[in-house]
């Protein structure tokens, strides 16, 4: 089977704000009090005024270049080859939170029932069983749509291919999100860069070179040893060497 | 050659050195392999995987933190019931240096161990320092050393690790404390890093040094050759001979 690239395309004009999104994805995967995998950003207050309403419903992006990967340091986060999503292995995760910081969207946070990263994965578990993720299947207007953009006969590669979308996305944070809205989904210039932690930063800046200097000096020095003791099988203090050497020691 | 055995390390010592090895061992590979991240994995992603096709991912994980907390648990039964015996005259030992004397053993010590005795007197000729190697209590100053850095490596590695378990399993209040588990991992890596390197000076010494051959056995059966006691560690060996001549 080919490989997918399971994308979400949102027609922004349609959403209602009614929030069942929100509900049915809680509901689905068991989201702790006070977390949500996704939400409903209001509308533009500059746009409220002249124009119709509109919101811009979100979740995790499933980007291709996601930044929470590259913050993530065991690999618990990595980006599903099979079928684009970005995903996190629990039993991996330490739960540093590092790629909280490192998501521009702030579409994960820490799941402290389970002390690991938690985010969108598009309901994996809904999908094994031939599901469509919750909050699409409850939308009521069907603003969400859900689908594989590498089948050219699924809604979304439709839609796609016969609407102008656009993608909400920071200028200096290039992550390539696979959430495309239709209609005018109000501000798609993000404000939120991604930010690497500082201690990872010092990490792959600093202590890894200093780190390897250590033990590759220690280890140079081992080898000179070896190679002396090699070379010198015989080596003896000089005869008028320490006081207390006796004659005959190796 | 007089063979007579003097008495070097006790049961118990025995015992925690091969734990703490074995330990040190097991944790070191299952930590190296729980980096698994291009920028940050010393070795290349290979080990990672390879780790992960054995153990799978959290077995790795599994593996690593259980071994910590048995490590740490039977590190502090072992300071607690041999607080008087062994913990406090080791430190004592290991804290311990001559300035002047130390120095000169490691510089001379240093060049003797890469390149001879005869290069090593010829560059103390100019400095005005005989080509004796001063003498060296029940550790030399090397060993001394090599103490100091893995103990506080030992120290840091478990706080730093006690730290992101925490951080893992028991923290509740929702991010405020964060950037304490994340400084811990750098922090950890680079205790760990240091360690090794320290480790791998020590291996040599014990393992593969010709000269040091002696102390490598008495790892196991707790004693030293006279003759290597009074060659070795000269000061130590007056201490014990004169003891054992009171009785």
């Amino acid at each position: 089977m080919a490989n997918q690239k399971l994308a979400m395309v949102i027609d922004a004009p349609t959403c209602l704000d009614c929030k069942g999104c929100l509900a049915a994805c809680k509901v689905a995967n068991n989201v702790p009090d006070g977390k949500w995998r996704n939400w409903i950003k209001g509308a533009d207050p500059e746009r409220r005024a002249s124009s119709p309403v509109v919101f811009q419903p979100g979740n995790c992006m499933q980007c291709d270049k996601p930044t929470c990967v590259e913050a993530c340091p065991t690999g618990a986060t990595y980006k599903n080859q099979a079928d684009g999503t970005v995903v996190i292995n629990r039993t991996l995760c330490i739960g540093c939170g590092q790629c909280l910081a490192a998501c521009p969207y702030g579409a994960r946070f820490k799941n402290t029932d389970l002390g690991v990263a938690d985010k969108c994965d598009f309901c994996a578990e809904r999908r094994k069983f031939g599901l469509e993720p919750a909050c699409v299947s409850t939308c009521p207007t069907k603003s969400r749509k859900f689908g594989d953009l590498n089948d050219a006969n699924s809604e979304v590669a439709k839609l796609l291919k016969a609407n102008r979308a656009v993608r909400v996305a920071n200028e200096q944070t290039r992550t390539d999100p696979n959430i495309y809205y239709l209609g005018e989904p109000g501000p798609t210039n993000w404000t939120v860069q991604a930010r690497m932690p500082e201690a990872f930063d010092f990490w792959r800046r600093l202590a890894d070179p200093v780190v390897k200097a250590v033990v590759g000096l220690s280890g140079l020095g081992v080898l000179a040893m070896l190679g002396k003791q090699l070379a010198m099988p015989k080596d003896a203090p000089p005869a008028d060497g320490g006081a207390h050497e006796e004659a005959g020691h190796e | 050659m007089n063979k007579r055995m003097i008495l070097r390390h006790t049961k118990g010592g025995i015992f925690i050195h091969w734990f703490n090895a074995a330990c040190w061992f097991i944790l070191l590979f299952t930590g190296l392999g729980l980096i698994q991240n291009p920028q940050l994995q010393p070795l290349g992603q290979w080990y990672p995987n390879a780790l992960r096709a054995v153990f799978g991912g959290g077995g790795l994980l599994i593996i690593h933190l259980a071994v910590a907390v048995t490590w740490l648990l039977v590190w502090l039964v072992f300071i607690i019931a041999n607080w008087s015996s062994h913990v406090v005259p080791f430190l004592a030992q290991v804290f311990t240096l001559k300035p002047g004397r130390d120095m000169e053993w490691m510089i001379k010590k240093n060049l003797q161990m890469t390149l001879g005795y005869k290069a090593m007197a010829f560059f103390m000729k100019p400095l005005g320092l005989g080509a004796k190697i001063p003498d060296q209590e029940y550790y030399n100053a090397g060993q001394k050393v090599a103490a100091q850095v893995m103990l506080l490596g030992a120290l840091v590695l478990a706080v730093t690790g006690a730290i992101m378990l925490r951080g893992k399993y028991f923290m509740t209040a929702p991010l405020a404390d964060i950037a304490w588990v994340q400084w811990a991992i750098t922090i950890h890596y680079i205790a760990a890093g240091v360690t090794f390197g320290i480790l791998l000076v020590h291996i040599f010494m014990a393992a593969i040094a010709k000269e040091e051959r002696p102390a490598f056995w008495s790892m196991f059966s707790g004693e030293v050759p006279e003759e290597y006691a009074r060659h070795h560690h000269k000061l130590w060996y007056d201490e014990v001979a004169i003891k054992t001549s009171d009785q």
